[in-house]
């Protein structure tokens, strides 16, 4: 056996172990650094993996993902601080908003094929939700930002609202979100998404709605980053207009195409990749960026499907290349 | 009297629109064109104006002047736009996912490099023209209406070269058909990147202007690029005269908007428009190019 073959199959299997990594290893390493940044992964795997939703399954790009991220941070942040809502009461409430939100910019959108039309008005949206938490002064506080000093509640008698009690939130939302893709995919609805992404008149002339399963995916992907960002702001303790910059949308995308679009682990092993390895090894933000450009152009030109996705080409090759090992039936 | 000092001011506010709405026109163009053309659209445009503002930066600090930034940056821009054209672009030809993904790439690359080396700090040049213009009672920064007669220009004379050359019918016929132009005898390859090129200096001109007017900043880029967009989407994708057209219209639409209903929703007007004219008028304003509608 090959070895390309064998390290191609165990790259799936690599994302289940980093994901099984980052629950067991930082609340009992007893580092708060760790937890720290196993929070920190964790949030932006649940983002990738949602935003893989869009992305990836129905192959459409959205460019508001970060925006979203933001809108939660910021609308649960203001319904905690001037509604006087609970947490937990804020992250339903935030989600359904986005929900909307997500609904009005992507029907216009998402009516025609091709998804340049989304890329163009989600960008814009995006830059707009930037502007306006920068803008809007009396209700975010403008362009220095809001200071967060609220913090989860306890839950079930635990107390949530230390370091570790908000690390345990983190991977729950991560669970969530990979639950809900993975439900997805799993589903009816998932693979009619699948032959949208492959093929859009296609799927319509097979009596799928493609425009109402573009805008579900959009919308629940949407929400679900909402979701990530109410946890956000407890846990920086600090929000400001730059959460919702395009950067933090651009590099989400490169974690996605990265690990691979379209596939479960392929997130998770994206997001180590990309903020994991570079956090260990203490490389600058400023040039982790970079690399990180250079890395989505390479990505595109070299492998379009990512590291996950050319691991299952080369097990297939494999698998055809392979000696027939069952005796043949019938001669 | 009231209506005379009403009038002045909805033409003061009409040529303030017309200044900001050719910039963004000037913007626009390569956007659109890009996209006709290659079928990609470039994120990376914005890039262009923001390293355009900083080619015309260093060359009025450095004692050049802003006339030879405006060119040097209109050329940098273009030999720029050329190599990425090269290394890049001409690989991911008419695959739109994987060409956007790409110029998102080149993004996260040039900004943070610029931000690198020219550190993030606000940075600001005198323009050429000082102080302001009296005219029939209505009083006109020089600067405004000296950047309005260049945009005025950059965008007539790429018109009249896409109308009556022999060249800009070329690219004309590539927007319109790609196989059919090959088969006349259009050099596909030369006219891609001469049109990647062109869109390119453009941009890195507008950005010259831009730095004339507004602070230069490595994540200057935004802005201009979300305007470029939605002008492409106001103007019908792949429409050089509808971005043109619409970019006006856009300007107008702000300046408009900002004096007469809430400055601080200025940037939200185009936004609005955009969601309208995809609801209604799916093809822009001179589009032809649809697609499917599923």
């Amino acid at each position: 056996m090959k070895t390309p073959a064998l390290l191609a199959r165990a790259l799936p299997l690599v994302g289940w172990l980093l994901l099984a990594a980052l629950i067991f290893v930082p609340p009992n390493a007893g580092s708060r650094y760790l937890v720290y940044i196993g929070t920190l992964i964790a949030l932006q795997a649940a983002l990738a993996t949602s935003l893989n939703l869009v992305v990836g399954y129905a192959g459409q790009f959205a460019m508001s993902h970060a925006a979203f991220y933001g809108f939660g941070a910021y609308a649960s942040a203001i319904l905690i601080n001037s509604a006087g809502l609970p947490f937990w009461w804020s992250i339903p409430a935030t989600m359904l908003a986005a929900a909307v939100v997500a609904a009005i910019i992507g029907y216009p959108a998402l009516r025609y094929t091709g998804g340049v039309y989304l890329a163009l008005i989600t960008f814009a949206f995006g830059e707009l939700a930037r502007l306006s938490a920068a803008n809007w002064q009396e209700v975010t506080g403008g362009p220095m930002g809001m200071r967060i000093t609220y913090a989860p509640e306890p839950l079930f008698g635990f107390n949530l609202a230390t370091g570790s009690g908000m690390y345990w939130i983190a991977i729950a939302m991560l669970l969530v979100t990979l639950a809900v893709v993975y439900f997805i995919q799993r589903s009816r609805f998932g693979r009619a998404l699948i032959a949208v992404r492959e093929d859009e008149v296609l799927a319509a002339f097979l009596g799928i709605n493609v425009m109402r399963h573009k805008l579900i995916a959009y919308v629940v992907s949407s929400a679900l980053a909402a979701m990530v960002g109410t946890l956000y702001a407890p846990f920086m303790t600090f929000i400001s207009p730059d959460l919702l910059s395009v950067h933090e949308t651009i590099s989400l995308v490169g974690v996605v195409i990265l690990g691979g679009a379209g596939t479960l682990a392929g997130p998770i092993v994206g997001t180590f990749v990309f903020l994991g390895i570079p956090e260990l090894l203490r490389i600058e933000t400023l040039y982790r960026l970079i690399i990180l450009g250079v890395v989505i152009v390479l990505v595109v030109l070299l492998m379009p499907q990512g590291i996950v996705g050319v691991a299952n080409r080369v097990v297939k090759r494999w698998r055809r290349t392979k000696p027939p090992s069952m005796p043949k039936a019938g001669s | 009297m009231k209506d005379g000092v009403m009038l002045l001011d909805i033409a003061q506010t009409a040529v303030d629109g017309l200044m900001v709405g050719g910039l963004y026109a000037t913007v626009a163009v390569g956007v659109t064109m890009v996209f006709g053309i290659m079928g990609i659209l470039n994120f990376a445009h914005g890039q262009m104006v923001m390293l355009g503002a900083y080619v015309a930066f260093y060359s009025v600090t450095t004692g050049l002047g802003f006339w030879p930034g405006l060119v040097l940056a209109g050329l940098s821009m273009g030999l720029f736009g050329l190599i990425l054209e090269r290394l890049v672009f001409r690989h991911t030809l008419t695959d739109h996912m994987a060409g956007l993904t790409a110029s998102l790439g080149i993004i996260m690359v040039v900004e943070h490099l610029a931000s690198a080396v020219f550190t993030p700090d606000h940075r600001t040049f005198d323009p050429p023209l000082a102080g302001s213009v009296r005219f029939a009672g209505m009083t006109l920064s020089a600067q405004r209406l000296l950047v309005l007669a260049l945009v005025l220009l950059l965008v007539g004379s790429f018109y009249l070269f896409l109308q009556r050359t022999r060249f800009g019918k070329a690219i004309r016929a590539m927007g319109q058909n790609r196989t059919g132009a090959a088969l006349v005898g259009v050099q596909i390859s030369h006219v891609t990147a001469a049109v990647f090129a062109i869109g390119s200096a453009m941009a890195g001109a507008a950005g010259a202007l831009y730095g004339s007017l507004f602070a230069i900043t490595p994540y200057m880029a935004a802005a201009p690029l979300m305007k470029g967009l939605i002008l492409t989407v106001l103007g019908g994708l792949g429409s050089v005269p509808g971005a043109v057209a619409a970019g006006f219209l856009l300007g107008l639409a702000e300046s408009f908007g900002s004096r007469y209903l809430s400055a601080s929703f200025r940037d939200g007007y185009g936004f609005v428009l955009m969601i309208v004219a995809l609801l209604y008028f799916p093809t822009g304003l001179f589009g032809v190019r649809g697609t499917a509608r599923v």
